[in-house]
């Protein structure tokens, strides 16, 4: 008489159950543990991907943007004579995607600032504030006042600098710069208003003032930097080809190109979540193994009256995984289930502002704020599954080949 | 006329290896005949619980031949003698060995879930073999809170209830009181008398033996005697 499924699912299902069961302190300490063990996974991991995204948003937000185009020479020389045209007809059309937050056009050259007292290097960014809501422009907080238009001809200076430069808002400062002729030119700006920054390097290199006053000084129409921003975290699977296509006189780079480092450290934190991931559930797995080895062990004698009595070699064999299935499931369940209490938490973020050196040279915002990734989570809920076979594989072989007659003799 | 069920021709074990060599079983020659009750007696050691095995198809025998209904045990496959244990026979072993997880009832329903029966089959076999056997009353509690002799009868319900051509015991009143032994040798004839059941049983109890109606002697492995009981 052929088995009915039924009949051997409720068989299974019930002595892997009381199994379970009759074991219960043992298998609640093994619950726990891989409940911790996916918790830990889950949360650290969205920990990892948060600060891995903000890096990245620091990044793109920083004035980047997700791809910038330049003219294909000026980034080893950026001077306003590698500058390109602003067709703002043709950038319009060719930027009119639903992908797309915004771009701006820049120039970005480097300058020298003297106030009455000191002289520093800086790099300044003339821009147009009407383009700038897909940059951290838009929402630092000034004091004074900002940039009214691109014709502007005040300047903004971050608030490290005014420091250095010992001058105050309302004052002039000169803005040493080569113009499109390769010539210094020496133009006098009055301080409109100082920003606050998270990043003090911005502060103290960076300082704002109105693209068109800045082409007007430079004798030049030209700009910098064609920026665009996705209105996605990361940009798009063809962004980067269809934006280098729309543009094939420029160089188009994106922010990985802009900040090597940082892309270093962004594919390093993918590897990082897999190689925690893989760590955790080894160890997991040897634990699981040899509770389930002891458990054959305890019930050698069962299992081999079960073998005396007829029960096939396969259903011992599911027993003993289901047994594990079953753990690995409740473990999975209880640990997503704490993870998501821990990640409601952690919801307002971690405040690493104690750290602030530590944290603007890894270019992370001042609380890391976790990020579930939901290919992470699944990859969790797969490898529990493939874990929890693995785990019971060797333990059901061995009772598999018990031998009945020895077995029973045990 | 009467049919033989089970034969072994030259059945031989041996056990260990060369100086560790142990014959538990030497040239043994003997057929069972549907609807005997038959015990396997001799002196712990002699070889019983060996040739109960081989005959149960749960050991091989090394050398020699055993048939059941005509079909060689040596030429099927583990699969193939699996099934059969489970189709065929039944089995109450020397210790209880019923499975502690399950009830008394769930113990009894194993055999017939194994066998596929569908739930409702299962429960009213199961009702029915507990009821015969006057175990009802016990049906719902754990195997662990049963005493001795309810534990072995539990055992002889979870063999039965498949209703196997072939019951084996192998020194099913090892664990019990005279009482309870007698209950369970009545038991153990009841089966065989009323359902027909062919019942082999290994003791060196003479009590259980007063019940069977043939008796095989074993001495260090060899059948030194092979009668009839009165």
């Amino acid at each position: 008489m052929k088995q009915s499924l039924s009949s051997r699912v409720s068989l299974i299902y019930a002595l892997s159950v009381r199994n379970l069961w009759r074991q219960r302190r043992r298998n609640t300490i093994l619950l726990v543990s891989v409940i911790c063990a996916i918790t830990g996974v889950v949360v650290l991991n969205s920990l990892i991907r948060g600060m891995q995204l903000q890096m990245v948003d620091q990044v793109v937000y920083n004035l980047n943007g997700h791809i910038t185009l330049h003219a294909p020479d000026y980034r080893s020389d950026p001077a306003i004579t590698r500058g390109f045209l602003e067709d703002f007809e043709e950038f319009t059309r060719k930027l009119d995607s639903e992908n797309l937050a915004g771009w701006a056009t820049r120039i970005k050259i480097p300058a020298v600032v003297m106030s009455e007292r000191e002289t520093r290097g800086v790099q300044i960014v003339g821009l147009d504030p009407a383009q700038e809501d897909i940059s951290v422009v838009a929402d630092l907080p000034i004091e004074g006042s900002f940039l009214a238009n691109s014709a502007d001809n005040r300047i903004v200076l971050g608030r490290a600098l005014l420091t250095q430069l010992r001058t105050k808002i309302g004052h002039r400062i000169v803005v040493v710069m080569q113009d499109i002729n390769s010539k210094s030119k020496e133009v006098g700006f009055q301080i409109a208003g100082v920003y606050d920054s998270d990043s003090e390097g911005m502060e103290k290199h960076v300082i704002f003032a109105g693209k068109g006053a800045l082409q007007q000084f430079l004798d030049s129409k030209s700009i910098t930097e064609l920026s665009i921003r996705f209105n996605t975290r990361l940009i798009p699977p063809d962004g980067l080809e269809s934006i280098s296509q729309s543009f094939p006189n420029l160089e188009t780079v994106d922010w990985k190109n802009i900040d090597p480092i940082l892309a270093f450290m962004y594919e390093s934190v993918n590897a990082m979540v897999y190689i925690w991931l893989a760590i955790v559930f080894t160890a997991l797995v040897f634990g699981l193994m040899n509770t389930f080895i002891t458990a054959v062990l305890e019930r050698t004698q069962e299992i081999g009256l079960c073998k005396s009595m007829g029960m096939k070699s396969s259903l011992v064999l599911y027993q003993v995984v289901t047994e594990s299935l079953i753990v690995m499931f409740l473990g999975l369940i209880g640990g997503l289930l704490l993870s998501w209490g821990v990640l409601q938490l952690l919801g307002d973020g971690i405040d690493l502002s104690a750290f602030a050196a530590g944290v603007e040279m890894l270019n992370l915002a001042p609380k890391i704020r976790p990020a579930v990734v939901w290919q992470d989570v699944s990859i969790v809920v797969i490898a529990t599954v493939f874990l929890a076979l693995v785990a019971s594989l060797y333990p059901a072989i061995r009772a598999v080949r018990l031998d009945p007659l020895i077995a029973l003799r045990d | 006329m009467a049919t033989e069920i089970l034969t072994l021709n030259n059945v031989t074990r041996i056990y260990g290896k060369e100086a560790t060599q142990v014959n538990a079983l030497t040239d043994v020659s003997l057929s069972i005949t549907k609807g005997e009750f038959v015990s396997i007696v001799g002196p712990s050691g002699c070889g019983k619980s060996t040739l109960l095995n081989i005959m149960g198809a749960l050991d091989q025998p090394t050398s020699g031949e055993v048939h059941f209904d005509g079909n060689s045990l040596d030429e099927m496959s583990r699969g193939e003698l699996t099934d059969l244990r489970l189709q065929k026979f039944g089995f109450v072993f020397q210790a209880f060995n019923l499975l502690p997880v399950l009830t008394a009832a769930e113990n009894v329903q194993f055999i017939l879930q194994l066998l596929g029966f569908a739930r409702y089959e299962r429960q009213s076999r199961t009702r029915e073999i507990l009821d015969a056997l006057g175990l009802v009353d016990v049906a719902d509690r754990p195997a662990t809170e049963l005493s001795g002799g309810q534990q072995q009868r539990i055992a002889i319900a979870r063999a039965l209830v498949g209703e196997p051509a072939l019951l084996f015991a192998d020194e099913p009143s090892a664990n019990l009181d005279s009482t309870a032994t007698r209950e369970l040798c009545e038991l153990l004839q009841q089966i065989n008398t009323d359902r027909g059941i062919t019942v082999v049983t290994a003791t060196h109890d003479p009590l259980v033996m007063g019940y069977t109606n043939r008796s095989i002697h074993l001495e260090d492995g060899r059948v030194v005697e092979d009668k009839s009981n009165p």
